[in-house]
């Protein structure tokens, strides 16, 4: 991708990234955007850095080369805290604070932005009712925990959200559930990035794949996807 | 008989009762008690006479308390090694408290200066401060791996780095100290502390072995709260990384 048109993405835009530890890349010349108002889902297998990929879009990891920008800013000279409400993530453990829903959803957020309607609002668009407000939050299952995790970050109102294996602890019905709300959330106008060992869901819930092989990202539909790889059948979770 | 023989013959006696306990349960420690007995005997022979040196000598008792600060320190960094730093850590956790709380002791005259009242009070107040220094580090070199998810819900969640890191600081710190309060709110009903026993040997009224262990062992409060502070502050700056990040020991990302 050019900077030039990098400049113009509304949503992230990942150009020349090179990812990894200890300084070893794992990916290289990975470019793709990530719009607002879509969903784009990172595949791959394990091991092929998705989670390593999906932390450097929000700086939690630093990349060893290449630029992420967020609306054509370079997300290096963003402060990074500000990024990450921007840019918020729901790891593949949702992980429950201490004290109940209501407290979770309100961490970290000032008094004044933490009112009853933004919070039920959240916790409508994760697919939970308002009455989980009141519940212990380590009392919950991994599916109710996966959804809080989820309409906590939602609470920040970010512009757009990355999610680890959303899907990973869940069944099929509860999969489907949760496709069915980042489309949703998609649709109005939140960009979504999700990594992802499912190409079923991918295919369900994605307008753009980035599949990690070999070292680097290939960009395509998810019909494309599906025809050039079908043999990358689901695969279990890390 | 002599009290100083009857007192090597008993103490022989009872380690020798212990390894025959052990060899006749099969309990495979025989060896390790004969030897930790043995080895004991030796380190505190060579104390006792190296104390005695500098009695006469005290110049020496700041090489000497200089010499404990280190071997403290040693142990308690040993334990966070994981950490980078952990030795600097150690040195300033325990060195800076313990060291600042005998000069005040010494300051106000709470204790003569000397190196008969000194170095017992600085060695005690060292290991106070190395026992809060070494569960506080070890509790948060443990909880930075096992709370990895934790702390990377709270950074994705806005919070600055520091911030992320404070409910784990919290838990060590309060861990820590739970030894010291437990044995201060015990102290005299359910075991007597070594302070109180030694002064009463020693010849020393229990009006003032009282009073001693007392000042010890509220002076040891601030000590072992100010070093388990220091650790969780230093332990923090070591696994804070630019950009709002946290280190994790044993990632290698």
């Amino acid at each position: 991708m050019s900077a030039r048109l990098a400049d113009r993405i509304d949503g992230l835009a990942v150009a020349g990234l090179a990812v990894g530890h200890g300084g070893r890349a794992v990916l290289r010349d990975v470019a793709f955007a990530a719009r607002k108002g879509s969903v784009t889902a990172l595949v791959g297998p394990s091991g092929a850095g998705k989670s390593t990929l999906l932390r450097c879009l929000n700086r939690l990891l630093l990349p060893l080369a290449g630029d992420v920008l967020l609306d054509g800013v370079d997300t290096a000279g963003l402060e990074p805290c500000e990024l990450r409400r921007r840019v918020g993530l729901v790891g593949q453990t949702p992980v429950m604070l201490p004290g109940s829903v209501r407290e979770n959803l309100a961490y970290a957020l000032e008094p004044a932005t933490a009112d009853e309607r933004r919070l039920t609002h959240a916790l409508r668009a994760a697919g939970l009712a308002p009455a989980f407000l009141d519940r212990t939050a380590g009392a919950l299952s991994g599916g109710e925990r996966a959804r809080v995790a989820l309409a906590r970050a939602l609470t920040r109102a970010p512009e757009l959200l990355l999610l680890d294996e959303p899907t990973a602890a869940l069944d099929a019905d509860a999969a489907r559930h949760v496709g069915a709300t980042l489309t949703g959330l998609a649709r109005d106008g939140l960009g979504v990035v999700v990594a992802t060992h499912d190409l079923g869901f991918a295919a369900d819930v994605a307008d753009q794949v980035v599949a990690l092989r070999d070292g680097t990202a290939v960009v395509g539909t998810p019909a494309e996807l599906l025809a050039t790889a079908p043999h990358e059948a689901t695969e279990p979770a890390s | 008989m002599s009290r100083p023989l009857a007192q090597l013959l008993a103490s022989a006696a009872f380690v020798l009762a212990a390894a025959w306990l052990a060899h006749r349960q099969r309990l495979g420690l025989s060896r390790s008690l004969l030897t930790a007995a043995l080895r004991a005997a030796v380190q505190l022979a060579l104390v006792g006479a190296l104390i005695a040196l500098v009695f006469r000598v005290p110049g020496l008792a700041v090489a000497f308390v200089a010499v404990m600060v280190a071997t403290a320190s040693l142990t308690a960094g040993s334990r966070m090694r994981a950490l980078p730093g952990s030795r600097r850590i150690a040195i300033a956790a325990i060195a800076l408290p313990a060291l600042s709380a005998v000069g005040v002791l010494l300051l106000v005259g709470a204790f003569a200066a000397t190196p008969r009242a000194t170095i017992p009070t600085a060695g005690i107040l060292i290991g106070g401060a190395m026992l809060a220094t070494t569960l506080t580090g070890r509790r948060l070199v443990e909880d930075l791996g096992a709370g990895a998810d934790e702390i990377e819900a709270r950074l994705s969640l806005g919070d600055r780095a520091r911030d992320a890191l404070v409910p784990l600081t919290r838990r060590a710190i309060a861990g820590a100290m739970v030894p010291l309060v437990d044995q201060t709110r015990s102290a005299g009903l359910v075991t007597l502390p070594g302070t109180f026993v030694g002064l009463v040997l020693g010849g020393a009224s229990p009006e003032t072995a009282a009073r001693v262990q007392l000042t010890v062992l509220l002076t040891l409060l601030l000590v072992q709260l100010l070093s388990a502070l220091l650790t969780a502050e230093l332990v923090t700056r070591a696994a804070t990384l630019p950009g709002e990040r946290v280190a994790v020991p044993g990632a290698t990302g």
